[in-house]
């Protein structure tokens, strides 16, 4: 599962994660992080046996969880399926489909970014 | 090996490419004429394919029953082209106005011509910087065939026939007497394809570039695109009837830049060559077919939806419409250059690019194309469909595009770049890495310096520090000139002109850069003052 996690000034200071990983059967993956001493968003993929558990941990420490279908979205309407995003995507994440139209892998996205500042018509967006 | 042992007919031989099998052939006697194609179209009955579907159709029947078969064949692209713009003709206020200047949603247009015409240009900035790039001529462009109303803001100075010195208004394309498109270069019969050897992301017009050759992006629709299947334009030319942003357009000439005596492979050209401009109205187009768009930190560009029908009458038009991907070369051009001729990595071919991956120097490289192959494929399409539909007629050019003697020339300076081994540089001072950080302090001071590159036993650069480092080297207590100096260094090549390091000092936000040669050795330094006093001596030459 990905998700953002949002934390507060109160729990940056907090050792939360590693807590979270010495405690639980769970494999983490940092996607993305932005925090500082004012808090922050940070994007993550959970899974392993006790990854439940391992939400209503870090919920009950404080970090707010949203859970994510979607890491960025496309506006099909303003996408030309150019194809510029493709070499960009440093994990493989967008390919041209048969039909040669655009296609972005949500499971494979990790949010980098790379691909919604380069698009001519601003057609990707990081999704919230 | 002596020459005169050879028989001259089997030089000329041994001298004949493959190229020259390509090249124009004599008459070939015509099939059929444009006139019995149009009569074919009007009864329903002509032939009609893409020029994929030909490429497939002459491989398997071959050029002369291809050229038996096909009557037409349509060709398509939507790709970014910066050289496009629209004149407008606002029509006369009362009291009337000469405006001399004017701006359409905030994007200026060229008013220097009569009282209420305005020529838009598709890369013209928004005026105001906070939108600047974003939003353009080509932005305004689609917004207007979207049916959007627009605001429109003139200035003049007022004549006795025209006395008034301000306009503003909102109006839309149904409220213009025309709104011409005119776009001076567009559909370049073939292009480069980029890629980045620096060590920095750079952004082009080529799109976004990735450190290390990290990436690879090509422009061309390859086969489908209308100047590769009519190479030597025997059937294109002024008065050509195309299809234009979804309407019916017109091929007015050659375009700008247009070149005819470059390197070909299998009868197509390697590099950019012929061009067209075209002519439609924007009345009747269909913003599907049209896209105002952003190069990232580069500017605004217009995605132009073009496709050119083709009529095959001769086996020779046959096989040259049947032109493949694989037979279209390309080269891949470092844009880390930012010289007018780039250097070329390796060439390619469309084939190769369309899988998404090429090898470069034994690593895989990701390659993006920038134009649309699904919308240049949809155009196609599109105006296949209306000659089907028999409302769309082929026309003879008044005369063919110009297929030899175009070369595009250079601009030359008259008052050559200066590079940065003419500066007057003074004597490299250098520091060693080991040396103590209060002893580079001196060297700083004993020569009235605020930048010392730090050096290895040979010479070579490893660091730079400045007198801000120094100071903060007090400040904290650092004792290592390797701890507090900058390892990263951002320098100048003796061959490089000053106004590229002036660019680089300014994008990386730097007072002053070493300048080193191919063997990173250290041969001085420039700095930003080095740069403005350079500038105040050429304007005093130039004020005697």
């Amino acid at each position: 599962m990905k998700a953002w996690l949002n934390f507060s000034p109160s729990i940056v200071s907090k050792t939360v994660i590693s807590d979270l990983i010495k405690n639980f059967d769970v494999t983490f993956n940092i996607l993305r992080a932005d925090i500082t001493p004012k808090g922050g968003k940070m994007l993550i993929e959970i899974s392993g046996s006790e990854a439940e558990k391992g939400i209503k941990y870090m919920e009950k420490e404080g970090i707010q969880l949203n859970p994510i279908k979607k890491v960025v979205k496309k506006d099909e309407d303003k996408c030309m399926d150019c194809g510029e995003c493709i070499s960009l995507c440093p994990v493989k994440a967008i390919k041209m489909e048969e039909d040669w139209s655009v296609e972005l892998d949500n499971q494979k996205c990790i949010g980098c970014g790379f691909c919604t500042t380069s698009c001519p018509t601003k057609a990707i967006k990081i999704a919230d | 090996m002596g020459l005169k042992y050879l028989d001259p007919t089997n030089i000329i031989i041994s001298f004949l490419s493959e190229d020259y099998y390509y090249q124009k052939a004599p008459d070939v006697k015509k099939l059929k004429t444009i006139e019995e194609i149009n009569q074919k179209i009007k009864d329903g009955n002509a032939v009609v394919v893409t020029a994929r579907e030909m490429t497939r159709i002459v491989q398997e029947n071959g050029a002369g029953k291809a050229a038996e078969e096909v009557d037409v064949v349509t060709t398509g692209t939507f790709g970014a082209m910066c050289s496009s713009g629209a004149f407008f003709n606002f029509g006369h206020s009362d009291p009337p106005i000469k405006m001399s200047r004017t701006y359409i949603n905030g994007v200026e247009a060229y008013s220097g011509l009569a009282a209420v015409d305005a020529y838009l240009g598709a890369t013209q900035p928004h005026r105001n910087p906070d939108i600047g790039l974003d939003y353009g001529g080509a932005h305004l462009l689609e917004d207007l065939i979207r049916g959007k109303e627009v605001e429109l803001v003139a200035e003049a100075y007022g004549t006795d026939c025209y006395p008034r010195t301000d306009v503003h208004t909102f109006l839309s394309l149904e409220n213009l007497n025309q709104a011409t498109m005119i776009n001076p270069r567009n559909c370049y019969q073939n292009y480069a394809a980029a890629t980045n050897s620096t060590e920095e992301t750079i952004y082009t017009y080529m799109g976004t570039l990735l450190p290390q050759m990290g990436n690879v992006s090509y422009s061309s629709a390859g086969e489908l695109s209308p100047l590769l299947n009519d190479p030597y334009f025997q059937t294109i030319g002024l008065g050509t009837r195309i299809f234009l942003c979804g309407s019916q357009g017109y091929i007015i000439g050659e375009g700008t830049q247009h070149a005819t005596e470059g390197e070909r492979r299998n009868g197509v050209p390697v590099g950019s060559a012929g061009t067209l401009m075209l002519k439609g109205d924007m009345k009747k187009m269909d913003a599907d077919y049209i896209r105002g768009a952003t190069m990232p930190k580069y500017g605004p560009t217009l995605y132009v939806g073009a496709g050119i029908p083709i009529p095959v009458l001769n086996e020779e038009i046959a096989r040259r419409t049947g032109v493949s991907d694989a037979e279209i070369a390309c080269k891949i051009y470092d844009y880390g250059t930012p010289r007018r001729d780039r250097p070329a990595v390796m060439e390619t071919n469309y084939e190769e690019l369309r899988t998404g991956k090429i090898e470069i120097n034994g690593n895989e490289v990701q390659t993006s194309p920038l134009s649309s192959f699904k919308k240049a494929l949809e155009i196609a399409e599109e105006l296949k469909k209306w000659i089907d539909n028999g409302e769309f007629f082929l026309t003879s050019p008044v005369e063919n595009l110009p297929s030899s003697g175009f070369t595009v020339q250079p601009l030359e300076i008259k008052r050559p770049s200066i590079m940065v081994r003419d500066l007057k540089s003074k004597t490299a001072i250098t520091a060693r890495a080991e040396e103590a950080i209060s002893e580079v302090a001196r060297k700083m001071v004993d020569n009235n310096i605020n930048h010392l590159p730090v050096v290895d036993h040979a010479g070579r650069l490893m660091g730079i520090v400045t007198s801000w480092d120094i100071a903060q080297a007090v400040a904290k207590d650092s004792q290592k000139l390797t701890e507090i100096m900058t390892k990263k260094v951002i320098v100048a090549m003796e061959d490089e002109p000053v106004e590229v390091i002036a660019r680089r000092i300014d994008k990386h936000e730097i007072s002053g850069v070493p300048i080193v040669d191919r063997n990173n050795l250290v041969k001085g330094m420039i700095t930003a003052e080095d740069i403005s006093r350079l500038i105040c001596s050429q304007n005093n030459e130039e004020g005697d």
